[in-house]
């Protein structure tokens, strides 16, 4: 009967959202804040990937409580999986195969490249900080997998991640302090479309970079820990 | 006024570095909270005296608003604003750990900006931030209790941030902008329909997860029953507010017609209905104030359901009265937890406790002189003013509401001062507890002796609240509010109830037009 009334309810507000959706001009919404922003955005930020320019110039402020809410995820995780840690007598799982062991080392050095180019190329192409954050996380967790034995050092991971956190805030109240707006851009556009343009905006998508990798990496780190715990 | 920025941004800075700093020393990390709040309520406080009465909007970035995201300060922003890193220091997890600490930073810089941010979306990026946060900090006792209370919270949290970004999805599709000034400058012509009211529901379902609003509002009791006395005092005290306050916000500004208030208080009063209907039949106390903050909540979307400025000041007047007492009761419960009935002769010998007791119990019932009649009575008032046979439902409720309080509420009164012993403590209230609670206290009984200073607070933020044309004018300029009064004058014909729109436009002293890098500075009021 419970299964029946929320398989309606859900059937309802799903029938409700259609129709809504029905009605509204779904992909062709009114430019209005959009064309304002194609229009002066190459030249105001000097980003060639505009995307980026919203991301971390327009909307700044959105990316930071982005960051903020990925931080708040980890710590909790955290908190909660604090108390079921590893104890010295259990054994980890088997090491991997040698398949495992063998490509995740050939990779490590492949992901981390690609990682921080995806990182660094932010405002020029598709991707960014949180794109290549997530390869340089993959690239220090799959070693792991292949040596369930090991661990990440967690006080390593939380200072990158405090630091990284910490310089994209404080890039942020630099701008406030010499040009009296938080986290506008600084240093100069240079030419549009190559590496060093767009200002502060690839030192911002570098802090991204790292926190979001040595966050995901921490967690995913917590996360095996604690799996082995388990009885 | 850019230095207000600093209130979300140090926090963040702060709880970034918290869990590094613990693992080498906790106490660090602990002042290192404690300063940065401190430095929060600086800010904000300076920001008070500098406003003045006035009004200011903060392009962040130095992007001009439409494109980029405002702050906009006011002083009902201010004075929430103001309230966030105070009741964070006061109700500061001092046993926590790091993590915990970290948390809370986070939370307090979220909760400051959902009061201050005047864009859309990142409402919506802090109010998930608040959830985040609020996750871990609920999960974190580490009991399974509360486990199982953040697992319920987490789900209903999630479900409601989809409606909520569903509803901000089709404001956006229909109008092209996030920013609340320019939203209301385009909302009569563009979301007075059928589509533009099923946007403010989703957006209200949304945000009534936090705000206690009846359909939503499951995981309530679990929550409160099993986290610390302190975080149940935060997140029923302050988040649930602020979160009210981003509600009231979009329906001063985006969504005048009346449908939509009404809406609001018809989910008011049976939040009212529910709340105060279970905590009458709850046996335990916290759980009690749980489901009588879902009340009290009720009656806060009730008051802010009536439109214009009597509504805004009986909605601020119930609310600030809640966020002071609430909290305070809980803190108290902190030692007193558990069934009701195995506290019977508790409050004996613990005088202090027990006075706060009754004297926030007699608050919140609302007993003259006390602040919490006058919140009652100005939403009563208010209701009855519209005249409508729903605002006759809807105070006829409160009312009906407030008989059912004071039974239970002096009901555990008299289990807490009953004569018979029987009832081994846990031990007295934590000292810094009962003084954060007789704080409380004297601002309650304070407020009393100070009702006409107050009201006459209180009726000035209200009419700035109000004010739309003053918040287009302060965000956007002059030219924008000549181009809302054009639409608006196609449409009063269909709604002449229409929020706002009828009041006398105030004088603009000094408007920087909109040059990227400087704020625009708006009217005073």
């Amino acid at each position: 009967m419970r299964n029946f009334t929320s398989l309606l309810f859900a059937g309802g507000l799903g029938f409700f959202l259609l129709v809504l959706a029905a009605d509204l001009p779904v992909g062709a919404a009114p430019m209005v804040a959009g064309e304002g922003i194609l229009g002066q955005g190459p030249e105001a930020v000097g980003a060639a990937n505009l995307v980026t320019a919203v991301v971390l110039a327009y909307r700044g402020i959105d990316t930071l409580g982005e960051l903020s809410i990925l931080f708040a995820a980890a710590a909790g995780v955290g908190l909660i999986l604090s108390g079921m840690r590893r104890r010295a007598d259990q054994r980890p799982d088997p090491e991997g195969g040698f398949i495992l062991l063998a490509a995740a080392d050939l990779l490590f050095p492949l992901l981390v490249i690609v990682g921080l180019y995806i990182v660094l190329h932010g405002h020029l192409t598709p991707g960014g900080g949180f794109q290549g954050g997530v390869i340089l996380a993959a690239a220090f967790f799959l070693p792991l997998l292949g040596r369930p034995g090991d661990s990440l050092n967690h006080a390593v991971v939380n200072w990158v991640e405090g630091l990284a956190g910490g310089a994209f805030v404080l890039i942020g109240l630099w701008a406030l302090a010499v040009k009296g707006d938080f986290l506008a851009p600084m240093l100069g556009k240079g030419a549009l479309g190559s590496l060093f343009s767009a200002g502060t905006l690839p030192l911002l998508y570098i802090a991204v970079g790292l926190k979001v990798g040595a966050e995901i990496a921490g967690l995913m780190s917590t996360l095996q820990e604690t799996e082995a715990a388990e009885p | 006024m850019n230095f207000v920025v600093l209130a979300v941004a140090l926090p963040l800075l702060a709880g970034f570095l918290t869990p590094a700093l613990g693992r080498s020393s906790r106490a660090l990390a602990q002042w290192l909270g404690w300063g940065t709040l401190a430095v929060c309520i600086g800010v904000l406080w300076v920001a008070w005296a500098r406003l003045d009465g006035g009004t200011v909007a903060i392009a962040i970035g130095g992007f001009r608003p439409p494109l980029g995201i405002v702050f906009y300060l006011d002083a009902v922003a201010l004075l929430f604003g103001l309230a966030v890193p105070l009741m964070a220091l006061l109700l500061w997890p001092r046993e926590g750990t790091p993590q915990q600490f970290a948390l809370t930073l986070v939370l307090t810089a979220s909760a400051t900006g959902l009061a201050l941010s005047g864009d859309i979306f990142n409402l919506y990026v802090f109010y998930e931030l608040t959830a985040a946060a609020s996750f871990g900090l609920i999960a974190g006792r580490g009991t399974g209790a509360a486990q199982g209370a953040a697992l319920r919270y987490l789900l209903l949290s999630a479900a409601g941030s989809v409606l909520l970004l569903a509803g901000i999805t089709i404001v956006y599709l229909r109008t092209g902008t996030l920013n609340l000034a320019h939203l209301a400058t385009l909302a009569p012509e563009r979301l007075q329909d059928p589509v533009g009211l099923a946007a403010f529901a989703l957006m209200l379902i949304g945000l009534g997860v936090k705000g206690e609003l009846f359909p939503v509002n499951g995981w309530v009791p679990e929550v409160y029953g099993s986290v610390s006395g302190r975080l149940a005092g935060l997140l029923a005290g302050l988040v649930s507010k602020l979160a009210v306050l981003v509600v009231v916000r979009i329906l001063v500004l985006i969504f005048p017609q009346p449908e939509a208030a009404q809406l609001m208080l018809v989910l008011g009063m049976l939040g009212i209905v529910a709340g105060e209907l279970a905590a009458w039949r709850a046996r335990d106390l916290r759980r009690q104030f749980a489901f009588s903050s879902i009340g009290q909540l009720g009656i806060v979307f009730v008051a802010f359901s009536v439109p214009g400025e009597a509504g805004i000041v009986a909605g601020l007047a119930v609310a600030l009265h809640h966020l002071l007492v609430k909290p305070a009761l809980f803190l108290l419960a902190e030692r007193w937890g558990g069934s009701i009935e195995g506290l019977r002769g508790a409050g004996r010998g613990h005088w202090l406790a027990s006075g706060l007791f009754i004297l926030f119990a007699l608050s919140l019932v609302g007993l003259p002189p006390l602040p919490g009649f006058w919140a009652k009575l100005l939403t009563v008032m208010g209701l009855m003013g519209l005249g409508t046979g729903l605002a006759w439902l809807g105070a006829l409720t409160v009312m009906a509401a407030t008989v059912v309080e004071a039974a239970y509420l002096f009901r555990t009164l008299s289990v807490l001062l009953a004569r018979e012993a029987g009832y081994t403590s846990p031990g007295p209230h934590r000292g810094l507890d009962l003084v954060t609670a007789s704080l409380a206290g004297l601002v309650l009984v304070g407020s009393v002796f100070a009702l006409h200073p107050l009201g006459d607070g209180l009726k000035a933020m209200a009419a700035q609240a109000a004010d739309v044309q003053g918040y287009i004018r302060t965000v956007l300029g002059d030219r924008a509010v000549a181009r809302r009064g054009q639409r608006e004058d196609r449409i009063s014909e269909a709604h002449p109830a229409s929020r706002g729109s009828d009041r006398p436009m105030g004088r603009a002293d000094r408007a920087y037009g909109w040059p990227a890098g400087s704020p625009t500075r708006g009217a005073r009021s």
